[in-house]
């Protein structure tokens, strides 16, 4: 027994000694060849006025069905790159900031009363976030930065979290798998998601009257 | 005492071996304590670190759990909300008289009604609580100019508070049991009784 003690107490010393060695690993060059691509797609995770509205997007295309939500996992990255097109030719737009803190708040509000949108309106609000924050996203590029790997790395960043996310509210709603197209709000599952879009609306309500207030602090 | 001495030596040797490998023989540099990981901790610490607020939080999802259907989801979704409200108001600047005085005795006044257990109508709970919401939203909006990355801050500050409310509604399940339902209002007696600290606090009458 105290032998086995003695061992353990050794190996455990020689874990934790070795877990703390210093040394770095050096396995993968993301610097190099394709880091613009890893770049481009860490760009708009880093920000959270971009991942939360993303979230609260798909949760709102969840609502609506797969059917619909569908469309938003297709026209969202096409936005994105159209918009990171358009940072190379256009200026950014001075009502950019208060646009996006306005989507935050108008996707959490729409979660949180877990609106039914026509499919347009569906779209056409995926269309703006993505022309938006490809613009803003396309405007962090420097000089020496590969344009077309960078703008690809924020698109695919698009697509995975809106692919995910739409996936993951669609299975939570249907909890049992029930297979309904169009889920039901009856349950506490929805109510969960809902409750999360009010926070989502409650951080883009306050930060948004932050920027009214004073321009630049957000 | 002399069997011991073999399991001492043993112990001692484990000892500092494990010293040796916490000895920090490079740099660690996992919390830059800048940006956003700063705003989001700074946030989400800001309403655990006041007791008042963490009590009167959890009373809400109390209440809640007692009420039952529909209070129990009306009050997480709206909550933030006006939460939110309170907050815009305190980053305009807009005089609110009493702000501490009131968020202390959101925590008896809450605390009262889980230990009363009381069944008002949904309205008047709902009044209640967002009075109260605007109060706490102002006490954190006031925070959030100073923060290291406002939209982070105040992710990481709504984060807390939900979870406080969730907190409260799980332990509110025990109101199925009429012994869990007893706790539950003694809870409630609890809270009442922290808010009251922070009351007397507030108003000078305890340092």
């Amino acid at each position: 027994m105290k032998a086995r003690l003695t061992r353990w107490i050794h190996l455990s010393a020689a874990g934790a000694a070795l877990a703390c060695a210093p040394t770095a690993a050096h396995a993968h060059l993301v610097e190099t060849r394709l880091g613009d691509f890893y770049s481009g797609a860490l760009h708009p995770l880093t920000d959270l006025q971009q991942v939360l509205p993303w979230i609260a997007l798909a949760v709102l295309a969840a609502f609506q069905g797969a059917q619909r939500a569908r469309w938003v996992i297709l026209a969202f990255p096409l936005a994105l790159l159209a918009g990171g097109l358009l940072s190379l030719v256009l200026p950014q737009p001075a009502f950019g900031p208060a646009l996006g803190l306005a989507l935050v708040a108008a996707t959490g509000l729409a979660v949180a009363a877990a609106l039914r949108v026509p499919l347009p309106v569906l779209l056409g609000t995926a269309g703006i976030m993505g022309l938006l924050h490809g613009d803003q996203n396309g405007a962090a590029m420097a000089a020496s930065t590969d344009r077309v790997l960078f703008l690809a790395g924020v698109m695919a960043s698009g697509y995975v979290v809106m692919t995910l996310a739409t996936g993951a509210a669609l299975a939570f709603l249907r909890g049992g798998g029930r297979g309904d197209d169009v889920p039901s709000t009856g349950s506490w599952r929805p109510i969960a998601l809902r409750a999360g879009g009010s926070w989502v609306a409650a951080v883009g309500i306050m930060v948004l009257g932050l920027h009214l207030v004073t321009p630049g602090a957000s | 005492m002399k069997h011991l001495v073999p399991s001492a030596r043993v112990l001692l040797c484990g000892a500092l071996a494990g010293l040796l490998a916490a000895v920090p023989l490079a740099p660690a540099f996992a919390h830059t304590g800048s940006g956003v990981a700063l705003g989001l901790v700074s946030g989400f610490l800001h309403p655990l670190t006041g007791a008042d607020h963490l009590v009167a939080m959890v009373a809400v999802g109390l209440w809640g759990a007692q009420l039952g259907n529909p209070a129990i989801w009306v009050l997480p979704v709206t909550f933030p909300l006006v939460m939110a409200v309170g907050g815009v108001l305190g980053l305009l600047g807009v005089p609110l008289p009493f702000v501490e005085p009131v968020i202390a005795l959101s925590g008896i006044a809450l605390g009262v009604m889980v230990a009363l257990a009381a069944r008002p109508p949904l309205w008047v709970a709902a009044v209640m609580v967002g009075v109260f919401a605007v109060f706490h939203g102002y006490a954190h909006g006031r925070e959030l100019p100073d923060a290291a990355d406002a939209v982070a801050f105040a992710a990481g500050f709504v984060a807390a508070t939900g979870l406080l409310h969730l907190t409260g509604i799980l332990i509110g399940v025990l109101v199925r049991w009429e012994a869990g339902a007893r706790a539950v209002r003694a809870c409630g007696a609890a809270i009442g009784c922290v808010g009251l600290y922070f009351l007397l606090g507030a108003v000078g009458i305890i340092a």
